[in-house]
């Protein structure tokens, strides 16, 4: 009898879970509330008006980011993200709702990146991704301020003979590794069939794995994009070998930014604004430690960072929100320094130096 | 070597025991070392050349492995450093003890059931002896090899020598002289936690300050890794003999029962009222969850009552129907979830209650399984409805191992009743059901793990109607329970068949139903012909669950084979993460397997 009464109790909970399972379809919909006619109308609205609209009623910006990726997202020790990737995030996220830890932070692989965006579980892909036409047009992405310029370039060690002036000329014969399924493939292979050498390729299904072929030697040369061959080399260079890198100008061109559903230009326009905040608040040296209230600054300045806020107000955020992605997070130096000093990248000399100093970083004037 | 040198021998007694066939079991004559070595390994030519080529390569995959890990370039920090990620990912340092809690009723509920199923056996001293006399030359061996500093290598061949002697001292013990596995497997752990207090290992942590840095310093083991750890040991014994204790005093069938329905429904509630720490609304869980519970339980009852009368008849199958009608129709509206899935599930009730007709204790009981089931079923929508004060980065507020533990307790757990009513489905004498099961098991079985579960996590969301939201979590879970039941039904079918006609027939001859037929005479034969099979499965899917790293889920095998390779602070150290998770799984399913086995021989597997 006792048998039977576990046995029923038994179905009765599986048929349970399966339920629940159905019931935690509403998780985190507003139609969870009570009022089930309230809720739908407020779903629709939400539909018909734009994503910026969506997050501020939510609370939560809802930020895809890679969470494995050196310096630019990295999943710390204790589950936090930290990175310059994770830091626009937490930009963005102070602008449209006034707080930088209001963040949810999704890692998304290379292929679910697009869909995430599509089916509304991020609001903003802040994911090294590249800017192309076709994920501008036929992805049905749209892409934000380029953050960081990227480029393609290879490593060999100076012990092969190769020095920062080598090109694909020297590559003939070369064992060239890379990761399996990205541009770079393609890239490199261009790259040596334009030059007529021959090359050996040889990918690898994640980054450390290939890393690890060229340091044991099974690679004559590793290619990927230039930020990420400087961090290796800072980290990873033995004592006994010097590691150059090569071709002065990228064999490819990889801006790199925020991204965001198409079709939306109010919630582009938060997070576009949110970038070129930073970086105008970097052209005038006003930076995360010296910021001080809108009102005492003049001009460009002070209608950026507050004063009669109006150019804020009108976009639909809050009239001091730069002056909060400012205090909280920090201009484009302090961004750029506090994540990507570590691995060896500097912004003097580079494509990531602001306009005056001959660097692409360069954003319209507040106005 | 030795290890294998012990198991053959013992293989090599069984031999003489069995070709010697008296009544009692016979005395073997020990074989002196020259002897043995000769009858096993050198018996001729041939087996002297494999001999001699197989040790040779296992003595350099044991010299390979030992100088990978001990090599000083390993950053075996990296695997330590994160360990918390590894086991929780994100979940909040200040909460830890939520963990502990949970993970400590776990152990309660094991050391209990231990004492109940009085699970453990007696194992002789002398054959302790020469396992620990194996052990102790192996650890000799090893270090022998293995490439330490001086210091080292005398520290461990003082504990491969102090292993050797304590097996020495052992092994000439009367063969009368038993000890329990429990005891010995205790004092192992006792062993392990007491290191923990005592050697130093090196304390490992992540401060996250202003300046984010990696504290790396010698000394023992945190406090907050051993004390926790020492008082799970507690817990555990102490249940033992707790559950030991109150064994002789109560009805010990009826607390069995107890103990199996808590093991079953417990992680629910560990999971979803001490992990994820629901921030419960009051006002709507008086104003709404709880009329509607109550609501449903006494009307479910008082018509669950009144249907499973003997005499309702053709009048209680109308209803039923209607009431699924009702449960159907309640999706075309505007509706709370909880009325609609609450609807369905009575409708389900009503519809099975004349299987549960009779006399007035029997209709009770059915009446308190549904209410037993409200309470389960409203608790769980009301919990996963309710927002986690756990606040983390990401999807689910665990991940890492945790994650791993969880989807694949679920599977389990779900994919075992689905699989059974798939294979009765499937040899059912109805074309209907059986055709639907059959496409069903073959195109999930026609199609890669990988492909459902890529399929679950990227394309379903896109179908979700708007303002209907799908977790990545419970949408793989889902994905992994019908490729496992596909699976299993195969495997309970395989135990179907085995029953044979005579069986079907004796049923049929006593005036059983089809159900009862089914339930009492058919399942319990094919289910204990199907462990083996079933077991293997189990096992598939625990290491299968590591194919959610592919899909970008933070769990054990993603952690340990990107997230941390991509600290800046520990850029190429995947093999160390890699070795160590390898070394998990391996434990884990290692030990599951073994538990098999046991159940096998409970059950008379192979020899009735």
């Amino acid at each position: 009898m006792t048998s039977k009464f576990v046995k029923l109790l038994a179905v009765a909970l599986t048929i349970g879970v399966v339920a629940a399972a159905c019931g935690s379809d509403e998780e985190e919909a507003p139609a969870a509330a009570p009022a089930t006619t309230a809720a739908a109308a407020q779903v629709e609205m939400v539909a018909d008006g734009s994503l910026l609209d969506t997050v501020q009623a939510r609370g939560t910006l809802h930020c895809g980011v890679s969470g494995s990726a050196v310096a630019f997202s990295e999943t710390q020790a204790d589950g936090s993200v930290t990175g310059f990737d994770a830091d626009y995030c937490r930009a963005v996220a102070a602008a449209v709702l006034g707080d930088a830890n209001a963040v949810k932070f999704t890692a998304l692989t290379a292929s679910e990146r697009f869909t995430a965006v599509q089916s509304g579980d991020v609001d903003v892909l802040i994911r090294n991704t590249t800017w192309t036409q076709s994920r501008d047009t036929d992805v049905g992405m749209d892409f934000g301020p380029t953050t960081y310029y990227d480029g393609q370039q290879l490593m060999g060690r100076a012990s092969d003979g190769f020095t920062a002036n080598s090109g694909a000329a020297d590559l003939e014969g070369a064992v060239v590794c890379t990761n399996a399924g990205t541009t770079t493939e393609k890239n490199v292979s261009e790259y040596a069939a334009l030059a007529g050498v021959n090359i050996t390729l040889k990918t690898f299904e994640t980054s450390d794995e290939y890393w690890q072929g060229f340091i044991d030697g099974a690679c004559d040369i590793s290619t990927t994009d230039g930020s990420a061959l400087v961090g290796r080399k800072v980290k990873q260079q033995p004592a006994d070998e010097e590691w150059v890198i090569f071709p002065a100008t990228p064999i490819s061109k990889e801006p790199l930014g925020p991204t965001y559903g198409q079709n939306d230009s109010k919630w582009a326009d938060a997070v576009n604004w949110t970038v070129y905040a930073t970086i105008i608040a970097d052209e005038y040296g006003v930076n995360q430690s010296n910021v001080a209230a809108g009102s005492s600054y003049e001009g460009e300045l002070q209608r950026l960072l507050g004063g009669d806020g109006e150019l804020q107000t009108t976009m639909g955020l809050s009239a001091d929100a730069f002056h909060q992605v400012i205090k909280q997070v920090g201009n484009y130096s302090d961004i750029y320094n506090r994540n990507l000093n570590p691995v060896g990248l500097y912004r003097e000399g580079s494509a990531n130096a602001g306009w005056k100093d001959g660097g692409l970083i360069y954003a319209p004037p507040a106005r | 070597m030795n290890l294998k040198n012990s198991t053959s021998q013992t293989q090599y007694e069984e031999e003489i025991n069995v070709s010697t066939n008296s009544g009692l079991p016979p005395k073997v004559a020990a074989l002196s070392p020259t002897e043995w070595l000769k009858a096993n390994l050198f018996s001729n030519a041939f087996n002297s050349v494999l001999t001699v080529l197989s040790t040779a390569a296992i003595l350099l995959i044991i010299r390979g492995l030992l100088s990978f890990i001990f090599n000083p370039l390993r950053q075996w920090s990296a695997t330590a450093t994160n360990m918390r990620l590894l086991m929780t990912q994100a979940y909040p340092e200040h909460q830890y003890a939520r963990i502990w809690v949970s993970l400590g009723f776990l152990l309660f509920l094991t050391g209990v059931s231990l004492a109940f199923w009085r699970a453990g056996r007696r194992v002789q001293l002398s054959q302790v002896g020469k396992r620990l006399l194996a052990i102790g030359a192996f650890i000799l061996l090893a270090t022998l090899l293995a490439p330490f500093s001086s210091k080292a290598t005398i520290i461990w061949l003082i504990v491969g020598a102090f292993i050797v002697g304590l097996g020495l001292l052992l092994k000439p013990a009367h063969e009368d002289k038993t000890i329990s596995s429990l005891t010995l497997l205790s004092g192992a752990f006792l062993l392990a936690i007491l290191s923990l207090w005592v050697v130093p290992y090196g304390h490992h942590s992540y401060l996250s300050t202003r300046t984010p840095k990696i504290l790396a310093e010698p000394g023992t083991v945190a406090m907050t890794t051993k004390l926790p750890w020492t008082i799970m040991f507690l817990v555990a014994v102490c249940s033992y003999f707790l559950g030991a204790f109150i064994r002789e005093k109560i009805d010990e069938t009826r607390s069995k029962a107890v103990l199996s329905v808590t093991w079953l429904i417990s992680p629910l509630f560990l999971l979803f009222l001490v992990l994820r720490d629901p921030d419960f609304d009051t006002g709507h869980l008086f104003s709404t969850d709880i009329p509607i519970f109550l609501f449903f339980s006494i009307v479910g009852s008082v018509l669950l009552l009144w249907l499973t009368r003997p005499d309702v008849g053709e009048k209680g199958r109308v209803i039923s129907a209607a009431i699924l009608f009702v449960g159907f129709a309640t999706f075309l509206f505007q509706m709370l979830m909880i009325v609609r899935i609450l609807t369905l599930v009575l409708a389900f009730f009503a519809l099975a209650a004349p299987t549960f007709s009779g006399q007035k204790p029997a209709r009770i009981r059915y009446a308190k399984v549904w209410i037993g089931s409200m309470v389960i079923l409203c608790w769980l929508i009301t919990a996963i409805n309710t927002p986690s004060t756990a606040k983390v980065p990401g999807d689910f507020f665990i991940g890492g191992f945790a994650i791993t533990l969880m989807i694949f307790f679920f599977t389990m757990v779900l994919a075992f009743p689905l699989g059974v009513l798939l294979a009765l489905a499937r040899t059912s004498k109805f074309p209907i059901f059986r055709m639907i099961s059959t496409t069903f098991i073959e195109f999930i079985r026609g199609v890669p793990l990988i492909t459902i579960l890529i399929f679950f996590s990227v394309m379903v969301p896109l179908f979700l109607p708007d303002g209907m939201d799908l977790t990545e979590i419970a949408a793989v879970t889902i994905a992994f329970i019908i490729f496992e039941a596909a699976y299993l039904a195969e495997n309970v079918r395989g135990g179907l068949q085995s029953v044979t006609r005579g069986q079907h027939e004796a049923a049929e001859a006593v005036g059983m139903t089809n159900s009862q037929k089914t339930f009492f005479i058919v399942l319990p034969q094919a289910l204990r012909v199907a462990i083996p099979p079933m077991v293997g499965q189990i096992i598939a899917t625990f290491k299968e669950t590591g194919l959610l790293a592919i899909i970008g889920i933070f769990d054990f095998l993603y952690i340990a084979r990107s997230v941390i390779p991509g600290q800046t602070e520990y850029m190429g150290s995947t093999r160390e993460n890699l070795l160590f998770v390898s070394l998990v799984y391996l434990v884990i399913c290692f030990a599951m397997s073994k538990a098999s086995q046991r159940v096998e021989k409970r059950v008379g597997l192979g020899e009735r």
